[in-house]
């Protein structure tokens, strides 16, 4: 539910970073607070508990200049990924104009990616949103542990497991050092402006 | 690979997903260590080993319980309550927006706080009855359900609530907090002197006042989805319901004409089910729900 103010032409969208417990999405918050400092409009606000569990939601507002002659602002949140706050992710799903699916390729959390991305489609649904209509982009994150000799869930796999169905564009990437995490953001960005000129041409 | 190169890469498996904060995929790796320590000839009567292992088992069990220790929802600062209400309330008016934004505060568990605000809107005499029940939840969600009679009790002395408006509340109320395992009494609302009434038309004598309704749409995107819905307003057996703007599909399924084959009807006294026909729609053009939608369900008389 983005709003656009057509008198002074600025336009504002919300994207969440969905997935997974410890999947990486508050890291991907952070890589981009520190590397896209200039566009950020404010600190990030994380609200975690012990162990650098999010327990409500990352918020990180950003400011992307003038797109045709619109001042587009964009607002990214996390959701918590433990299976117990459901009813905080259905809360920072409300609004969403796109999504960022962060699936952890670690092979013991093969399970956990896909409970997440049915939740991510019940939610989705239960506020009159479908998984197939949402602007999304999968990531598939921590690809930096395969040289460490730790097991990863192939790419094959990954996209038959996720993305057979949906068939989105994905990335492979590292929040940890940032690979993968600034193309993520520039496409999930893309796709959800472009939808959104759509829905309520906002390049008017 | 050989049995201590197979242990070593085991090792750090665990080590990983212990820093990674995935505590028990990691107890189960260093479980899997041991286990295959134990059938190891070579290894097996290697206490140095053993004690290793099993003492970052038992230091991933503390992580585990310390996790399961920390309060679910924390009390949060003024400024991080202030964000969220910002954050989480999207309606244009004051009121509404007001609303949504108490509401999102007991949806991250700031009950004590969602209460402040709803006993304000509730003095402004803002939505009484959607107050009501919100601060119900909130009682029953901190566990209080004293707390929630004794304010049921002040607003019986109130005047912002109608009879029907206490009867409603009372049977949410009780509802509540026997979801919630409280076993109360609630005394039923005393009688009111008999006053000679209007005659009335045929509908309106077999048909009871009916609070809320639960549909489930057969067709278009929430298709087969149960549905909850306050009654707006009602007249004999049809009754208006609101839908938010943002729901508009959820309209564009339910033209007039569409037939619903299960209908929940909740009223102060009872529950029952029927059927019933979308007898009209409608959106609003002015006021604080400008952009919603108004939706007619004639339910079956018989």
């Amino acid at each position: 539910m983005a709003i656009f103010n057509a008198k002074d032409r600025i336009i504002e969208c919300k994207l969440v970073y969905y997935g997974p417990g410890r999947g990486g999405k508050t890291t991907n918050l952070e890589y981009i607070f520190k590397a896209f400092h200039k566009q950020t409009d404010s600190e990030m606000v994380s609200i975690n508990t012990m162990g650098d569990r999010t327990l409500f939601f990352d918020f990180l507002p950003m400011g992307l200049g003038k797109i045709r002659g619109c001042d587009v602002k964009v607002q990214l949140y996390t959701v918590p990924g433990q299976s117990r706050y459901r009813s905080t992710r259905k809360m920072v799903l409300k609004g969403v104009d796109g999504v960022v699916f962060v699936a952890d390729s670690l092979e013991v959390r093969r399970k956990a990616n896909l409970l997440s991305l049915k939740d991510l489609a019940e939610n989705l649904k239960e506020e009159g949103n479908s998984i197939f209509n949402i602007p999304l982009v999968m990531q598939y994150n921590k690809r930096d542990l395969e040289a460490q000799g730790i097991p990863l869930l192939p790419l094959e796999m990954l996209e038959k497991d996720l993305n057979s169905k949906l068939k989105v564009p994905y990335h492979m990437a590292s929040a940890l050092n940032g690979e993968g995490v600034g193309s993520t953001l520039k496409e999930a960005l893309l796709l959800t402006l472009r939808h959104l000129q759509k829905e309520i041409h906002w390049t008017k | 690979m050989t049995e201590k190169e197979a242990i070593k890469r085991l090792l750090k498996e665990a080590d990983v997903y212990r820093n990674q904060g995935l505590l028990s995929d990691s107890k189960a790796k260093y479980m899997e260590i041991l286990s295959v320590i134990g059938k190891s000839k070579t290894l097996a009567s290697h206490k140095q080993l053993i004690d290793g292992v099993k003492s970052k088992i038992r230091a991933v069990n503390r992580s585990l319980n310390e996790l399961k220790d920390t309060l679910e929802r924390p009390e949060l600062s003024e400024d991080l309550q202030h964000l969220i209400k910002k954050l989480f309330s999207f309606s244009q008016t004051k009121e509404a927006s007001a609303i949504e934004g108490a509401v999102a505060l007991a949806k991250f568990g700031q009950y004590e706080q969602a209460l402040k605000e709803f006993h304000k809107l509730l003095e402004q005499g803002v939505l009484p009855v959607v107050i009501a029940k919100n601060m119900i939840k909130c009682y029953a969600a901190l566990r209080i359900p004293q707390a929630a009679l004794v304010q049921y009790s002040k607003w019986k002395t109130r005047d912002f609530f109608s009879r029907e408006d206490l009867k409603y509340v009372r049977a949410f109320l009780k509802t509540s907090l026997e979801k919630e395992g409280f076993k109360v009494e609630i005394p039923e609302l005393e009688a009111m002197p008999s006053l000679p009434s209007r005659p009335k038309k045929k509908n309106e004598e077999v048909f009871l006042e009916i609070s809320a309704v639960s549909i489930q749409p057969r067709g278009g995107p929430l298709s087969g989805q149960t549905m909850d819905f306050d009654v707006h307003f009602q007249s004999a057996n049809t009754v208006t319901i609101l839908i938010p703007a943002a729901q508009k599909n959820l309209v564009d399924s339910l033209v007039p004409g569409t037939r619903l084959a299960d209908i929940q009807c909740y009223s102060p006294i009872t529950v029952f089910r029927s059927t019933g026909t979308i007898s009209g729609a409608a959106q609003i053009k002015q006021g604080p729900r400008r952009g919603d939608y108004t939706l007619d369900i004639t339910i079956d008389a018989d």
